[in-house]
């Protein structure tokens, strides 16, 4: 009896043990979180100097202005839809904002909100016209990227605004800790705020419902249009937000602010796990998606690597990155 | 007579075919003869599709025994595109067209050899869809967009697709299912032109005037077996009732009688639901009523509106009409607000409608259901694992854990988790569309038994299933619906399966008389 009991047990154990394995494979985390710390062994043999301070607080400031924005994109992204107009919208709220404080010269916060009323009100714009109209986002987005630009040289005529008041000098050189700043504390609050969101409350479980199956979430009772269009605020108000933190750090309006950001985040989050076709991944991944990706860039640099490189290793990485999330995928959901 | 001592063109001798331990087909023989339309006649599941697929190259030759000969000789389809440069054409039931394109490039479709090299010469494809279109009697202009047409111009676009080919035996699946009466003499003339030009014609269908109208001989299937070969000459409506509504193997079903003096649950008056872009699917002024403990059927045909009535109902279609739940009068504009009147809806299609492949199962389970298992918009952990473990064990829903990927469960198991979704809010009025759809024997007894303890304890059910033995099994009372109107009622022993096809049948012959009036 003992022995059947123990044949039984054996081969149930190897199934729950790779049942267990396929689980931890399953974490979008776990599988970035290994790949990253395999890069930063490799760079750091390569070249000790990637591991000094300085080099990681170069690492950690530039991760928290797009870590920001990447925050928002995670939770467009489970919602099922995303925002390629990110980089437009952080842009053009950072110059709006200073030109309130300078040429309009209100009060600092009020430039503040503007800034953030911006990003929150192209959000607007972007969610009512993909979820009432039914125009995709991939097309409203790419156009609201455009008129982004374009209105930031409208706004500024092409120059940069400058000098802007003491106080945004301030919050942009403050040192905390470690050398890193008032951004960077509000990139960790924010994405612990978001993660506990989608994993833990009610909020969260309907948003990864509409990003998953939009008629099912309708039908059990969820209002998909106002989850969406919830998401694309968000996205469009941190992407606001962080482009008044680069506007500080730079200590001016610069017209350049948010160039090029739109692909590099959907690009980290999307490594991180957070996939494409709605309905999956964490912020904590998405989190640890751009920070790995930022680690490859800065690895590259400090081993000497020719830059175009670096943007040909970025392109691998996140075509590798899809790919496995698509194996996840049909792994989990065959027939699919 | 004449037709039937010529030989057969295209010929099936002894088909069987299983799928996974079910035995669809059990030893059919079927044949046609050139100038000939064989209608293939019998209800859901009696294997008709089967045979179809068998003979069109869908299911591929070795994955079914028996033979087919095509002019005497034996002949055997790796695929549908084997099977058209065989000369055998199909019209499928659904609507393939492709939208962006225009009808000539949606005619010739996947043929090749129409231009030079890689070009495609527009002007000749439009100029041979036109002359097809003539010699068919059909009035489309070739160069429309397909988006610009009606679903009944769409199905000729489809019948012409698969002349193109110049086939000698063509297959028709349904082909009215989308036309209005008046489309279908114009289809109707469309065959007999193809039937003078010598083309035998297998029709499927499930409407009895058409076969009437139209057909030289019938074959009627049932439980995978051919039940019967009717020559013209013998047609008859109760001789086709009769032959497709035979006893299959009895099934047991839970005893139940309607609740005597309940109040009524559930009252729909004048409910309109709107057809989808122009085609007949919809509902007209239906009045029905459920009581509280009563189980109510919607028995038709598909597409007959049974299924959008209870869209309607749930709030997921705009409808025109009143809703009164425990005799209240409820606004219902969405499913939300159905929810809240204490509505709840199965869905049919488990994959498009009903599970969320994302979602572990027991996230599943609760979604739609968290409000009473949160505090202050947080989800209390614990509170909702126990009501998950709860409602698992109290459906029998076999999964690992509440953890469990939902793609790996039988078809049975999902269904009983979307039961446990649907139950978790304890509905008064419950609306169940083809509960048993895709569930094994077992699970199908699960459900009836279910279904009528819901109804003990209360809650009032209407439902829709394509199997009518079933609908009669478990209803208390049965309404038929045709053509998205309610046609016939009748309580629990005061009919069968013969019942509803008979009120089927004379509707639709109703329309059909109607249609030729308009038209004369």
């Amino acid at each position: 009896m003992n022995s059947a009991a123990e044949v039984s047990a054996a081969p149930r154990d190897a199934r729950s043990f790779r049942r267990r394995l396929i689980g931890l494979i399953a974490v979008g985390e776990v599988g970035v979180l290994a790949a990253m710390a395999l890069l930063i062994a490799f760079f750091w043999l390569l070249e000790p100097a990637f591991l000094s301070e300085r080099n990681i607080r170069a690492i950690l400031n530039v991760v928290s202005f797009v870590g920001i924005i990447a925050i928002g994109q995670t939770i467009l992204l489970v919602a099922g839809e995303f925002d390629l107009s990110v980089g437009s919208v952080a842009g053009l709220s950072a110059v709006v904002a200073a030109k309130l404080m300078t040429a309009a010269a209100l009060p600092v916060s009020v430039g503040i909100l503007g800034g953030i009323g911006v990003g929150a009100l192209i959000g607007l714009l972007n969610g009512l016209i993909v979820v009432r109209l039914g125009i995709p986002a991939f097309i409203q987005t790419l156009g609201m990227l455009f008129i982004g630009q374009g209105l930031i040289q409208v706004v500024t005529g092409g120059y940069p605004v400058y000098p802007l008041p003491e106080a945004i000098n301030t919050i942009g050189g403050t040192d905390l800790a470690f050398g890193l700043g008032w951004s960077f504390a509000f990139f960790i609050v924010a994405a612990l705020v978001a993660d506990f969101v989608l994993r833990r409350t009610v909020l969260g479980r309907n948003m990864y419902a509409t990003g998953g199956n939009k008629e099912v979430a309708h039908l059990v009772g969820i209002n998909t249009s106002a989850y969406k269009i919830g998401a694309f605020i968000t996205v469009g108000a941190l992407s606001a937000i962080a482009g008044m933190f680069v506007m500080a750090d730079l200590g001016s309006g610069g017209t350049s602010i948010g160039s090029g950001w739109e692909l590099t985040v959907i690009a980290g989050v999307v490594v991180g796990g957070v996939s494409l076709f709605g309905g999956a991944g964490t912020v904590a991944g998405g989190v640890v998606g751009i920070l790995m990706l930022k680690v490859v860039q800065s690895g590259l640099v400090v081993i000497g690597v020719n830059s175009n490189w670096q943007q040909i290793a970025v392109g691998v990485i996140m075509v590798m990155a899809v790919g496995l999330d698509i194996v996840r995928r049909r792994y989990f959901i065959a027939g699919a | 007579m004449s037709i039937t001592t010529q030989a057969p063109l295209f010929s099936a001798t002894a088909i069987a075919k299983n799928f996974g331990g079910v035995q669809a087909l059990r030893g059919v023989d079927f044949d046609v003869v050139p100038g000939e339309v064989h209608a293939l006649l019998g209800q859901n599941g009696a294997g008709k599709s089967t045979l179809v697929k068998i003979l069109n190259g869908v299911h591929p030759a070795g994955s079914y025994t028996g033979t087919i000969q095509l002019d005497g000789r034996p002949i055997s389809f790796a695929s549908p595109a084997d099977a058209r440069s065989n000369g055998v054409g199909y019209v499928p039931q659904e609507i393939e067209v492709l939208e962006q394109l225009s009808v000539a490039e949606n005619v010739f479709a996947g043929r090749t050899g129409l231009g030079t090299g890689m070009l495609v010469y527009q002007r000749k494809l439009e100029q041979r869809a036109g002359e097809i279109f003539a010699d068919l009697g059909i009035d489309i202009n070739p160069r429309a967009y397909v988006a610009s047409l009606t679903s009944a111009q769409r199905h000729l676009v489809m019948i012409a697709r698969a002349i193109v080919t110049k086939p000698r035996v063509l297959m028709l699946d349904e082909p009215t299912a989308s036309l209005s009466g008046t489309e279908v003499d114009a289809l109707f003339a469309v065959l007999r032109r193809l039937k003078a030009q010598g083309v035998a014609m297998i029709y499927i269908t499930h409407r009895l005037p058409e076969v009437l109208a139209i057909c030289d001989r019938a074959t009627v299937l049932r439980d995978g077996q051919v039940a019967v070969r009717i020559a013209r000459e013998d047609f008859d409506a109760e001789t086709f009732i009769f032959s497709m509504s035979g006893q299959r193997l009895q099934r047991l079903f839970p005893e139940h009688s309607a609740p005597v003096g309940a109040p009524t649950a559930l009252e729909v008056r004048h409910l309109t639901v709107a057809g989808h872009s122009g085609a007949v699917h919809g509902a007209r002024d239906i009045n029905l009523s459920v009581a509280a403990g009563e189980i109510v059927g919607l028995a038709g045909l598909l597409g007959s509106g049974r299924s959008e009535i209870l869209h309607g109902i749930y709030g997921r279609v705009p409808v025109e009409g009143e809703v009164r739940v425990t005799g209240q009068t409820v606004s219902i504009k969405s499913p939300r607000d159905a929810r809240a009147a204490g509505i709840a809806l199965l869905t049919e299609d488990r994959k498009r409608d009903g599970l969320l492949f994302n979602l572990p199962v027991g996230a599943n389970i609760t979604i739609g259901n968290l409000a009473p298992l949160s505090r202050h918009g947080m989800v209390r952990g614990g509170l909702e694992r126990s009501s998950i473990l709860t409602a698992m064990r109290a459906l029998n829903v076999k999964a690992s854990s509440p953890q469990a990927v939902v793609t790996h469960l039988s078809g049975g198991n999902q269904q009983k988790l979307l039961f446990a979704r649907v139950l978790m809010r304890a509905p008064k009025v419950l609306l169940l569309d083809e509960p048993t759809k895709g569930v094994d024997a077992a699970t199908r007894h699960e459900i009836y038994r279910l279904v009528v303890e819901l109804a003990e304890k209360g809650v009032a059910l209407l439902i829709v299933a394509s199997e009518l033995e079933e609908l009669i099994g478990l209803c208390d009372r049965c309404l038929v619906v045709a053509d998205g109107r309610i046609v016939d009622e009748f309580g629990r022993g005061e009919g069968g399966e013969d019942r509803v096809l008979r009120s089927v049948t004379a509707a639709q012959a109703e329309r059909h008389a109607v249609a030729a009036q308009v038209s004369a």
